[in-house]
């Protein structure tokens, strides 16, 4: 047995807006009344929830590659996710590797922002040397530099292996290098 | 999409009706079917506003006891409103939950296990096509429904983080969601 479909849906902005407590006193008791009394409206809701649960645990488990801020790697290590960070400096080098126990690894790339309007980060890497840019990556102009994490599953998988990342100043067409990170990885000795 | 025959489906306040009228007798099938629609809606109101899986169960489980116990006794005067007298007891219920356990008990013990919360219900995709989904956004949009849906982070706050307006983050976050929304989905535009 189905429920009516609703004549007058709710949007998914209002759906979001009132998931992330960002609505006033009345819209959001309007919100409320509504899909407490709409099936329609409270399966989007439904979908929104679970979907924020999911990315939440995708997080958890660094099953996805991300640029990040210095605020959310601090939330991180707060909520007690083991976070193993590398400071590498522009165009410099850092041996590193992924431990059994780590839930998320960060890489802070040096790089001075200010005045740059745009920021591309290119990765090379693998046995076919091959290359990977992802365009437009955010950044604080003040922070001194990109914070990005790899999806941890796809960093377990490698063998010993060196990746360079690189990151561009993208300015009216123009491109310039901001700098260069070389990885030195090391998978974990089996046992240890 | 599928649209229901309103002639065979009974609407809530219909549903809601039955029970009042079954009274002092019981009508299950309408209690089970009011149940099934209401609940869900129900623990999305507790998860919203108690951010917590278990309290939004007690919670779904509480108003339910509650509206059930006043169709029974006739307090719904008017079944056509039956989504703000939920809403009005969702309000209670909350403000009862912070307050204290002793009503809870009393109608568990009074209900028994008869009304058994369900179990939360799995998302309609697979977390490995979300991953699939995320990695396909532009890095902004990726950024952005990241650090939103981790910590349920309202535009205003993280844009302050990430140094953007509010109305800038918001079109960002939009564009994301409705991509991601198509992407995990599997439609296609």
């Amino acid at each position: 047995m189905s429920a009516p479909a609703c004549p007058s849906p709710l949007s998914w902005e209002i759906l979001l807006g009132y998931w992330l407590g960002e609505l006033d006193p009345e819209d959001q008791a309007r919100t409320e009344e509504h899909y407490l009394g709409c099936a329609g409206c409270s399966h989007r809701l439904e979908q929104l929830a679970s979907l924020a649960q999911e990315v939440r645990k995708l997080v958890q488990q660094s099953g996805v590659s991300m640029v990040v801020d210095e605020p959310f790697v601090r939330r991180l290590a707060d909520d007690g996710l083991r976070v193993r960070e590398y400071r590498v400096a522009r165009n410099g080098a850092v041996n590193c590797t992924v431990a059994p126990g780590d839930d998320i690894v960060v890489a802070h790339l040096e790089a001075p922002l200010d005045e740059v309007q745009r920021v591309d980060l290119v990765t090379v890497g693998g046995a076919a040397g091959s290359e990977m840019r992802q365009e437009d990556v955010p950044f604080l102009a003040g922070s001194g530099g990109v914070i990005f994490s790899p999806n941890i599953g796809m960093l377990r998988a490698l063998p010993a292996t060196t990746l360079r990342m690189r990151l561009l100043a993208v300015d009216n067409g123009r491109e310039r290098t901001l700098g260069e990170y070389t990885f030195n990885h090391t998978p974990w000795p089996p046992g240890e | 999409m599928h649209c229901p025959d309103p002639e065979t489906v009974p609407d809530d306040a219909t549903l809601a009706r039955r029970v009042e009228q079954a009274a002092p007798g019981t009508d299950p099938g309408a209690e089970a079917e009011l149940y099934r629609r209401l609940a869900p809606r129900v623990r999305l109101y507790g998860l919203r506003h108690l951010r917590n899986e278990a309290a939004a169960a007690d919670l779904m489980q509480q108003v339910m006891l509650l509206l059930i116990e006043r169709l029974r006794t006739g307090a719904l005067r008017e079944p056509e409103r039956l989504a703000s007298f939920v809403f009005g007891i969702c309000r209670m219920t909350v403000l009862e939950l912070r307050r204290g356990q002793a009503r809870r008990e009393r109608l568990l013990a009074a209900y028994g296990e008869a009304l058994l919360p369900p179990d939360a219900p799995a998302p309609d995709f697979d977390r490995e096509r979300l991953a699939h989904c995320l990695e396909r956004l532009p890095e902004r949009e990726r950024t952005v429904l990241l650090l939103t849906f981790y910590d349920d982070m309202p535009a205003a706050a993280l844009a302050r983080e990430l140094n953007v307006s509010p109305a800038n983050l918001r079109v960002i976050r939009h564009r994301g969601l409705q991509r991601l929304r198509i992407c995990v989905s599997g439609e296609t535009r």
